[in-house]
């Protein structure tokens, strides 16, 4: 840049220019006087040594003329390495960053990792649909045998187990594994934390649930056509890597037998429970009823 | 005018235009010089930042190796990723809230499926908490001939759910690779009975049997990919007999094949289920 701005003159280095050259012509005028004088005494002899003289300086000049025509233009010619230079810097900045930016990238697919002076500490992202939720680390000591140095991966996690399994024989295997149980451990959990905090009226008691939220259970009410339901619910996750429950159950707490309505509920709750997240089929429990509200009021 | 007068107004004009040539190129030259010491200047700097040039190649390396380790340990092969300007929402919906939208543009491939992914990601920050929010997802994918992927995709971009995109694409593609595997397999084990018409990759195998031409097996292999994003095969036994035999089989064998079948690969798995049925068509019983 620096280079470029100094080879564009402005004005004031046009006016440079006229100014040299007006100074120049200032100067062959005087030397042609004083040629003059000298031409005029000794004429003939004198015409020899000034034409000599003259030659001298022409030969002179031209070199002059030649080597600095040469160093005008060898500056540009010996730019362009100062340039390469420059747009080498510029093209390995560029794709510094664009490599940088690419392994930041990484955690959009929930594996990233940074390489250690010992291995590499991945990092697994968990998600519930679009939420994106913890973040866990595994630091590996890459040497034989492969080993766990740190991680941030809950107790409950069975790490040592899928270690067992994978670690040794196949890396990547061992990483799915574990962001399987970790995924659906956060999403389990989210779902629960949803139904806590955004249906806190519906629910008629504490939401109870093991470490691993793989035991849910809970009581709750459903008002529909000025009727309110009261239903407890268990819901278990037997397969860890999963965010939807394998066995569900909903009763009605105290009552052996249901009536007709009662047991459609309780049957659609199940059904509901087993096929979508938690806090979604309260969502839908809760529309029911403002549209059943709104219908009575029109 | 003799001569030699002649000579000299010729000489004293050639030398009052070199001198005039002289002292602009002169004056040229000074500003050029004025470039060169700037270039110098940068130049010196460079050989002080020559070793910064090299530290940042040798850096470039290191991010280099560390992209392609992290691409083979994850099978995720990003090429490209954009982040566009990050828009804060100044609507002050709630107190106390930041809200961050970023727009992320990311292409890769997890072996041979190339991916095209947008997405958008809200950042909301409260005193309380921080939380990240997928609101908007699109996926564009290569070869799109795997139905099940596209199926998948689209639930995917509905979900807006980008992890579980590429946990399942993750073992799709190693259940793709599987597959191709044990075709290829059977088809070296037994060329003249096992026949992939569509080469290894399809989700079709045939049987053939050697001694009642006309008798056929097809293996239809296809990979699921569920609501949850869990990844599953589905293999299925179709049976092409000729219509004289379907009349003979008084014990319906042939109408009951598939459900044999899928009896035969929940006891024996995949590869054991294929080769006993592979064996026991071809009447090779060893």
């Amino acid at each position: 840049m620096e280079s470029a701005n100094t080879l564009c003159p402005g004005r004031k280095c046009k006016g440079g220019v006229l100014a040299h050259l007006e100074r120049l012509e200032a100067q062959t005028n005087i030397s042609n006087r004083k040629s003059e004088e000298p031409a005029v005494r000794k004429k003939e002899s004198s015409l020899r040594t000034k034409i000599r003289e003259l030659r001298q300086q022409r030969d002179k000049l031209r070199a002059e003329v030649k080597q600095w025509g040469a160093r005008v233009k060898e500056p540009p010619a010996k730019e362009d390495p100062s340039r390469t230079v420059i747009s080498e810097q510029e093209v390995l900045e560029r794709e510094w960053r664009n490599v940088d930016a690419i392994l930041e990238a990484y955690r959009f697919t929930g594996l990233s990792g940074k390489l250690t002076s010992r291995g590499v500490c991945m990092c697994i992202s968990t998600a519930f649909e679009g939420n994106l939720l913890d973040s866990y680390f595994v630091d590996l000591v890459i040497e034989k045998p492969l080993r766990i140095h740190h991680h941030s991966v809950p107790v409950f996690i069975p790490l040592e187990k899928i270690a067992a399994a994978h670690l040794q024989t196949d890396v990547q295997r061992f990483l799915f594994r574990l962001w399987e149980y970790l995924n659906a451990y956060a999403g389990r959990k989210y779902q629960a934390d949803q139904l806590e905090s955004d249906f806190c009226d519906v629910l008629t008691g504490p939401l109870q649930r093991n470490a691993l939220c793989n035991l849910l259970s809970f009581t709750y009410k459903v008002e529909q056509r000025c009727q309110t339901f009261s239903f407890s619910a268990r819901l278990l996750y037997e397969d860890p890597t999963a965010a939807l429950p394998t066995n569900v159950t909903v009763t009605r707490p105290g009552v052996e037998a249901s009536s007709p309505p009662w047991e459609e509920h309780r049957a659609s709750h199940q059904m509901l429970f087993r096929t979508k997240p938690l806090h979604k089929v309260f969502a839908s429990f809760s529309k029911e009823t403002e549209k059943l509200h709104l219908n009575l009021v029109s | 005018m003799d001569s030699e007068t002649r000579e000299l107004r010729a000489l004293e004009a050639e030398v009052a235009a070199l001198q005039r040539e002289c002292r602009m190129l002169q004056n040229a030259g000074e500003k050029a010089s004025g470039a060169w010491k700037s270039f110098q200047k940068i130049s010196q700097s460079d050989s002080e930042e020559w070793e910064s040039l090299k530290d940042l190649r040798s850096q470039l390396e290191h991010l280099r190796s560390e992209h392609s380790f992290l691409s083979k340990l994850t099978g995720f092969n990003i090429r490209n990723y954009s982040k566009m300007e990050d828009i804060v929402n100044t609507e002050e919906t709630e107190k106390d809230t930041k809200k961050v939208l970023q727009k992320h543009r990311l292409s890769g491939n997890c072996n041979m499926v190339t991916f095209q992914l947008e997405f958008e990601v809200l950042e909301m920050e409260t005193k309380e908490k921080k939380s990240s929010i997928i609101t908007d997802l699109s996926i564009i994918m290569e070869p799109t001939e795997y139905s099940e992927l596209s199926e998948f995709a689209s639930r995917a971009e509905e979900k807006r759910d980008l992890l579980m995109f590429f946990r399942s694409l993750h073992f799709f593609v190693e259940w793709c690779e599987y597959r191709e595997n044990t075709f290829k397999h059977f088809k070296e084990k037994y060329p003249d009975t096992v026949y992939l018409l569509e080469g290894t990759c399809s989700h079709c195998m045939e049987i053939r049997s050697t001694r009642q031409p006309g008798f056929e097996l097809v293996i239809v292999w296809k990979i699921q990919i569920d609501e949850e994003g869990m990844v599953f095969p589905k293999l299925d036994l179709l049976t092409k007999v000729p219509e004289r035999a379907l009349g003979l089989d008084k014990n319906r064998v042939i109408e009951t094949a598939p459900l044999s079948f899928r009896s035969l690969l929940g006891v024996l798995g995949i590869e054991a289920a294929l080769d006993s049925l592979i064996r026991l068509f071809s009447g090779d019983n060893n």
